[in-house]
């Protein structure tokens, strides 16, 4: 297996506004050192409550967000020493879905036009063989050709998904980031768009690094998954050793709170583990482990060493 | 009887196509102490029914053409306004789902629950406060009385949602009517509010209608099922009996398309059952069953619009489902 997409610790810190005049500024770390690896023709999973990281984690390894610090080798080709040229012929290989299907298109450009805009900013083929590579594109997601001409305000949250999709596979990539594509569907339509994901995967080859924060859809599609937590990975495994014997204690309490239709309410089934507050700002985050707070496990090293990621664990008390 | 039924409910909009049916004969009920879980996709009339109750469909272009909605064996349809501006708040509450523009941005999270409580009980000021901050304090806001002097964009989605639940329960409502709660939450935020409101209904014995498109959210909160679909009730029953044994291939569609949580065996999960299509534009409907078009078991009796029957207790709305070909 070969390895398609690797970050080296990857971070990634915003400039917050000064307090005053004089006051030092501040830096927000939302990624704070964390490596991964995606295999060719895999999928890796980041899963993370809102505010982990994972979206920006994601950005930052094919270089669309700011300040990243570290290395994103994609085929073996350090993304961030690419002068802007060769970066923007390298991102035909290297394309996105995002979360919301509403706001991700333009509302006044017909969709055909929509899906063949990626070929035509980056020059590939005639005219006439992007239009037909556009008819192909809607035959394989699964819209018809009569709509290549309406506009995305005549078509459902699914569908406009599907124009996301058909964009994104214009220029033929390699890997495909997918940030939450599923969060803003009804259940009926995720199951759709996550089946057509899975079937095009196959078909072509792709690798999807795959953003979410439902573990339910991250374990239908992902391989290997990546937990992140306050900017850090706090568990890194395969899917079969995640789902199976999870180690970290927010992995655990992230399965625990996730609905389940085991858990009824007549069998005043009740959730084995309960967390309480929030994570703590990323502004000044705490010293040790960043979940130590929250951690029903936490002693005294947790509230002032940071666990390293040790055999795909970054916790003390696991990793004894 | 019920505290809360609703009867044969029709509600229309009227839109460039002309009027629309949005709700087409929906009964429903709850009692105290009980939640109804109403579930099914965007469109189907789950908030229409939520906001019909409420007394909040807005008019025009909206109107409730028939059906009675009774709190109490109090008829609310044709209430004049005066007397529904009572109801709400203090026998009837609703949290809505976007925690972050239902909150005044102007004013503090403690102000905005004093003003709810002195609204329909005869206190003052500072006693108003003192029982926001109470409240704050039993939805498991910590250091509450600091919190209550926070407005709305210092608090995170789930404290804000928080908030919302303290403003709703302030006057302890009969009947709580929760609009998709958690749909803007993270998991772990979610599982505190679904146990918030467990207790409250345990401590109050409040009725609560828990609308959403979450099956899992159903199994956990949920002690009867209503299933809608373009405008109708199309099965109904206790969530077990949904849940393990859904009759409408629909609701059979929506449990088996999430996908599972199970342990991670070895490969792959296979795909996803899916329910091909998507909901038809309600200006578009005909005679027949309006899931019809999306569903593999459909023969020609599906030209015929179904009724909702068969078994009291657990009744559905599907000729295959009657006629035993499922």
């Amino acid at each position: 297996m070969s390895v398609i997409l690797e970050a080296k610790d990857l971070t990634v810190r915003f400039p917050m506004p000064r307090q005053s005049l004089f006051a030092e500024r501040q830096h927000l770390e939302a990624v704070r050192s964390i490596s991964f690896q995606l295999e060719k023709g895999r999928t890796l999973g980041i899963v993370g409550e809102s505010g982990s990281g994972k979206t920006t984690a994601a950005m930052a390894s094919i270089r669309l967000t700011g300040p990243a610090t570290g290395a994103v080798e994609f085929e073996g080709e350090d993304l961030f020493t690419l002068d802007d040229e060769a970066m923007r012929k390298r991102r035909a290989d290297i394309q996105l879905i995002f979360q919301d299907p509403y706001s991700s298109l333009n509302p006044r450009d017909r969709v055909s036009h929509i899906v063949q805009e990626p070929l035509d900013l980056l020059e590939i083929g005639d005219e006439a063989s992007r239009k037909a590579r556009v008819e192909e594109l809607f035959k394989l997601v699964g819209l018809r050709p009569d709509q290549l001409n309406l506009f995305p305000h005549q078509f459902s949250g699914g569908q406009r998904q599907r124009i996301s999709i058909a964009r994104a596979l214009a220029t033929n990539p390699k890997l495909i980031v997918c940030d939450e594509p599923v969060s803003a569907l009804d259940v009926a339509i995720q199951a759709q768009i996550l089946n057509l994901l899975a079937k095009l995967q196959e078909e072509l080859g792709l690798s999807y690094l795959f953003i979410s924060h439902d573990l339910g859809v991250i374990r239908q599609v992902c391989d290997d998954i990546a937990v992140m937590y306050l900017g850090r990975i706090v568990e890194q495994a395969s899917r079969d050793e995640l789902f199976t014997n999870p180690r970290h204690p927010y992995t655990q309490a992230l399965l625990a709170a996730a609905p389940s239709l085991a858990r009824r309410k007549s069998s005043g089934a009740k959730r084995p583990q309960q967390l309480k507050g929030d994570p703590p700002s990323p502004i000044k985050p705490p010293p040790g482990c960043a979940f130590a707070e929250r951690c029903p496990l936490a002693e005294a090293v947790c509230k002032q060493t940071p666990p390293p990621l040790e055999n795909g664990v970054a916790c003390h008390v696991a990793n004894r | 009887m019920a505290l809360l039924e609703i009867n044969d409910l029709k509600v229309e909009f009227g839109t460039r196509y002309g009027p629309v049916t949005a709700l087409d004969g929906v009964s429903l009920e709850v009692d105290a102490g009980e939640t109804l879980g109403v579930v099914g996709e965007s469109g189907c009339g789950k908030s229409i029914t939520a906001l019909s109750v409420m007394g909040l469909i807005p008019s025009p272009p909206g109107k409730i053409a028939g059906g009675s909605i009774k709190l109490g064996g109090e008829e609310l349809i044709g209430l004049p306004d005066k007397r529904l501006r009572q109801l709400r708040g203090s026998d009837m509450a609703m949290i809505f789902q976007e925690p972050m523009t239902s909150l005044n941005p102007v004013f503090t999270a403690g102000d905005q629950i004093a003003e709810a409580i002195m609204l329909h009980q005869d206190v003052g000021k500072a006693e108003a406060f003192n029982r926001a901050v109470e409240l704050l304090d039993r939805v498991g806001i910590p250091e509450a009385r600091r919190r209550a002097s926070d407005y709305p964009h210092q608090l995170s989605g789930g404290m804000r949602q928080r908030v919302m639940i303290a403003m709703a329960v302030s006057c302890q409502p009969k009947v709580l009517i929760a609009d998709e709660p958690t749909t803007a939450l993270d998991v772990t935020v979610q599982a505190q509010i679904f146990d918030l409101l467990n207790d409250i209904q345990r401590d109050f014995g409040t009725a609560i209608i828990m609308i959403t498109h979450d099956m899992g959210a159903i199994a956990e909160m949920a002690d009867r099922v209503a299933v809608m679909y373009a405008g109708k009730v199309i099965e109904q029953g206790v969530a077990d009996d949904i849940l393990d044994n859904p009759k409408h291939p629909y609701a059979q569609g929506l449990i088996a398309c999430i996908p599972a949580l199970g342990k991670g065996d070895a490969g792959r999960p296979p795909p996803l059952a899916e329910i091909p299509g998507v909901v038809p534009p309600l200006h578009l409907l005909g005679e027949g069953c309006a899931f019809a078009d999306r569903c593999a078991h459909k023969y020609d009796a599906c030209a015929k619009a179904p009724v909702l029957g068969g078994d009291a207790a657990h009744p559905v709305a599907c000729h295959a489902s009657a006629e035993a070909r499922i």
